[in-house]
């Protein structure tokens, strides 16, 4: 409590000043201090992906990350991806192909496969499958999730 | 025929209600409820396997700037009562455990104390100021171990480590044996477990002072008998405790009982008068909170010279861990009574021994019958290879038919409306058995083993109250559910169960929509609030659809006859059953043909509601509706899964190559929520059997403490599963709904272990334990060759 920092950054393009103390994971920071509850923490050592977020463009885990030094950085959480009334294209894929059951772990996965779709707009089955696999999910087996990302993939033609 | 032909509603393919909140990050689950000035709890946990407290110096952690205080198991005395497990069963010994230990830790992360702080990181950093003290003692840490005679005792009041026993027999096992053909041995040992959720465990305690009332955030499968048990533990009573079970990120039978973490932090929310939350972290949940499977299966069968069962002879060892937040006898004695499943076996004999160890205490974990449908299914690859016979021979001759069902096992459990041997020639049928041979040359041909594995699942779905009072477990099967039609004709309904991911809020709006012939968008499930949904039995094993679905079927029913009373006074006609509900208008029989009249269901509401003068005599105003359920003794849904797969004889590494599933569950709510839970079931087994395993080592410490260690599938470990459907209703429950979800764990196991000892049959390699890691099956290759 006593060594708080302040720190600006933005988060899905809303400027936020948060005073945090220099140990505070990026997790707990976007929860707890950007009250954004949508990024879930499911193991806080990096393995299980249900934090990822988006990092000036790249995928991270807030999980393994300090809140300090996010100053000057533009971060993108699953709050931004779609609305309750339109959905992401990979989103609707998910919600047509039962990609998701518990729900917990999806807000990881759903921030994964934008970044890799918007990275590769036609992976590889073997793309998929790297990308993916930093993700865990207990309830589903992972084969509606595939399905979803297959259909979220835009023909070559569309996709500029 | 397919249910979506029968029925409206029920069958149909309807995308999830719950999925738009989960995709956009809306979902509620506890550690998203936010809470303003709220402390935080986190736990002091033992270090040693087994050891006595011999203080506790928490000075220097109290001294920190927003600590608030330090509890021990003293404290908690004080607080709350003590956790009696002694129901009245033949063999089970009584045991008894505090809130927090006081005197002695049992397992390597057991609770020592609680550290209440201003926020979580300040809680820990108390945590590393507290001195405590222990005198290590010698651990239990094997199943072998705990029957030693000079072992050390988990709890030493008990004398022994044998926690729990019993036995039966039908018919006369040693006279078949002595008779037989053949008498056949066969081992089976399965490996630690744990269910682990993507959400860990956690909880927020408020306690109002005002109304001297507890309100209780937390992810629970069972919301009131949660806050019976809570209440009880409280000294406090039923009406002065809430309940609010939000979503929940996994359960997978982790989520059903009240911890003690719990019921610490619910306590010293009451006892400080301040709001705290509990958010416990992976290694905790790993190392502390509950663990699964660990047991050792002897098989002794007797046969004639066709593979003929003539008896069958069964043991199990359960390793239970040190703490029974269950009886003893709840996971493996259910073993016991379903092995047989779809086979005619007379003679049956069985012993199931339950120890404990310094060990976390084992819980339900998705299919806690898991190792039956292995053990069985082993068995009968057993009697084939001692006989040189065709698997799917040995089975068909022993598999009981149609024409024989209703069956009664020998445990006297009833087998109906399940369909073996149908589902085994689907899925025979859908591999290509008569081309495994070829197959296998193809695949000896680049240097790999190939094996074919068959498992048969008989699945127990649904326990009825009758079931649990045969086997000896406390409890009631029934469930609760209510239906209110709101004045404008939109519906609430409720119902005692715990979502964590099956698609409730889905499926039964359809059941409730199919019954009252209105659209499922107009229909709201409410569930996981005590004060709200009605006394369930909460969601356990594959219950939810037969006794939830079934009950609000029931339910529906009901107030459609009164919508319909209603709606023939209006249009003065006697004859009720012309009339029925399509769509939410009031449909009339004319002519064979169901012809819309001119009320809706709106305008029945209102009348029920707001003009009750125009209803019936004797009909009471509102639409309010509440049913109980109480379903059969045993509800069975049954497959056939098989496996086909590879073992790489210079790695160990095993890939799977095709996996089939034919699965006949009764009537289907909605077939893509089935397909899911098929899937992640599936998963669930093929994980356990080729990743996943809890260990401890011989000072009894739990190496597996992060998700580096405890590996799970990811996407690229799991075959495509291929499923066959199959879809015979049950002549017993309402709408032929069966339940399914725990049956493909039992199937998966079964089908990957019997591949893998098909693949090395060649070598004469038996294998019989898991996990089936590249190690082991170097060892045994290495040791063949």
């Amino acid at each position: 409590m006593m060594h708080e920092k302040k720190v600006q950054f933005l988060i899905n393009h809303q400027p936020y000043q948060v005073e945090i103390e220099p140990r505070k994971l990026l997790s707990d920071v976007i929860r707890e201090d950007c009250f954004l509850t949508g990024t879930h923490v499911g193991c806080e050592h990096g393995v299980c992906g249900a934090c990822t977020v988006i990092i000036d463009g790249k995928l991270a885990r807030s999980c393994l990350i300090y809140g300090v030094q996010m100053a000057g950085r533009e971060i993108e959480t699953i709050e931004s991806i779609g609305t309750s009334s339109k959905l992401s294209r990979f989103q609707q894929a998910m919600h047509e192909e039962h990609g998701l059951q518990c729900g917990f772990c999806t807000a990881g996965i759903v921030m994964t496969i934008e970044a890799l779709l918007r990275e590769t707009p036609q992976p590889t089955d073997l793309e998929i499958q790297d990308a993916l696999s930093g993700n865990l999910c207990r309830c589903t087996g992972y084969q509606n999730i595939l399905k979803a990302i297959q259909k979220a993939i835009l023909p070559a033609a569309e996709s500029i | 025929m397919k249910s979506s032909e029968i029925h409206q509603q029920v069958g149909k393919k309807l995308l999830r209600k719950e999925d738009v909140r989960f995709l956009t990050g809306h979902g509620k689950y506890i550690d998203d409820i936010q809470i303003t000035n709220c402390w935080h709890a986190a736990f002091i946990r033992s270090p040693h396997a087994h050891a006595k407290i011999n203080g506790i110096d928490a000075s220097a952690a109290l001294e920190l700037d927003g600590v608030m205080g330090v509890y021990t198991g003293h404290d908690l005395v004080k607080l709350t009562t003590s956790l009696k497990m002694a129901p009245p069963i033949d063999g089970l010994k009584p045991v008894e455990m505090t809130t927090l230990p006081i005197d002695k830790v049992l397992f390597q992360g057991d609770l020592v104390a609680c550290v209440i702080a201003k926020n979580r990181y300040l809680a820990e950093d108390a945590i590393d100021l507290i001195d405590v003290q222990y005198i290590p003692l010698s651990p239990v840490t094997s199943l072998a171990h705990a029957q030693e005679p000079n072992a050390p005792l988990v709890i030493e009041g008990l004398k022994t480590n044998l926690l729990s026993h019993q036995f039966n027999q039908t018919g006369d096992v040693d006279l078949c044996e002595k008779q037989a053909f053949k008498v056949i041995h066969s081992t089976f040992s399965q490996h630690r477990q744990t269910h682990l959720p993507m959400e860990t465990r956690g909880c927020i305690a408020i306690w109002d002072e005002g109304s001297q009332h507890l309100n209780f955030h937390v992810g629970t499968q069972a919301p009131h008998p949660y806050r019976t048990q809570l209440a009880n533990r409280l000294n406090l009573t039923e009406s002065q405790v809430t309940i609010h079970s939000p979503d929940i990120g996994g359960a997978f039978g982790q989520k059903i009982v009240l911890y003690r973490e719990e019921l610490t932090v619910a306590a010293l929310a009451k006892f400080l008068n301040h709001a705290i939350r509990w958010r416990e972290d992976r290694l905790e949940n790993l190392v502390g909170s509950s663990q699964a499977r660990e047991d050792y299966c002897t098989t002794k069968v007797s046969v004639n010279a066709q593979g003929k069962i003539l008896s069958l002879d069964f043991q199990i060892l359960e390793d239970f861990g040190a703490y029974s937040f269950y009886p003893g006898n709840y996971l493996a004695r259910v073993v016991a009574m379903i092995l047989t499943g779809p086979y005619k076996i007379a003679n049956y004999r069985y012993d199931v021994k339950v120890f404990l160890t310094n060990k976390v205490g084992n819980a339900p974990m998705r299919a806690p019958m898991s190792v039956t449908s292995w053990v069985m299914e082993g068995t009968m690859d057993a009697i084939a290879r001692e006989l040189g016979l065709d698997p799917v021979a040995v089975r068909k001759i022993n598999l009981v038919s149609k024409e024989e069902m209703p069956y009664v096992m020998p445990t006297g459990e009833i087998l109906s409306d399940v369909t073996p041997l149908e589902t085994l020639d689907g899925a025979l049928d859908a591999i290509d058995y008569a081309g495994f041979s070829a197959r296998k040359k193809q695949s000896f041909e680049r240097n790999k083993y190939r094996g074919i594995g068959i498992c048969n699942v008989i699945e127990s779905t649904t326990y009825g109250s009758a079931f649990y009072k045969a086997a000896g477990i406390p409890g009631s099967g029934h469930e609760a559910v209510w239906i209110r039609i709101e004045p404008t004709g939109v519906i609430n309904a409720s119902v005692g169960l715990g979502p964590s991911g099956q698609g409730y809020e889905t499926a039964f709006s359809q059941v409730i929509a199919e019954g009252l012939g209105v659209a499922p968008s107009q229909i709201r499930i409410l569930m996981g609030n005590s004060d709200i949904a009605p006394y369930g039995m909460g969601s356990r094993g594959a219950r939810g659809g037969t006794a939830g679905g079934g009950a609000f079927f029931l339910c529906a029913l009901q107030a459609h006859q009164k919508l319909m009373r209603i709606a023939a006074h209006l249009l003065n006609i006697t004859r009720v059953e012309d009339l029925k509900m399509i769509d939410g208008v009031v449909h009339r029989l004319k002519d064979g043909d169901f012809a819309p009249t001119q009320i809706s269901l709106r305008q029945l509401s209102q009348i029920a509601y707001f003009e009750p003068t125009r209803l019936p005599p004797n009909e009471m105003p509102g639409l309010e509706f509440h049913l109980t359920y109480d379903p059969p003794p045993m509800t069975y849904s049954n497959s056939t899964h098989i496996c086909e797969l590879e073992i790489d004889p210079s790695t160990g590494a095993l890939t799977i190559d095709r996996y089939v599933v034919a699965e006949d569950c009764g009537t289907v709510l909605n077939p893509q929520i089935v397909e899911g839970q098929q899937h992640g079931a599936i998963a669930m087994g093929i994980s356990g059997v080729l990743l996943e395993e809890v260990i401890y080592d011989t000072n009894g410490q739990n190496i597996t403490g992060t998700l580096a260690d405890y590996l799970i599938a990811t996407c690229g470990d799991l075959p495509k599963i291929e499923i066959l459907h199959m879809n015979t209703p049950n002549q017993k429950t309402p709408l032929g709904i069966k339940g399914m979800a725990e049956g493909g764990v039992m199937g998966a196991i079964g089908a990957v272990m019997n591949a893998a000892n098909s693949a090395l049959s060649d070598l004469n390699i038996q294998v019989n334990q898991q996990p089936l890691s590249p190690m082991y099956l170097r060892r045994l290759i290495r040791q063949a060759t």
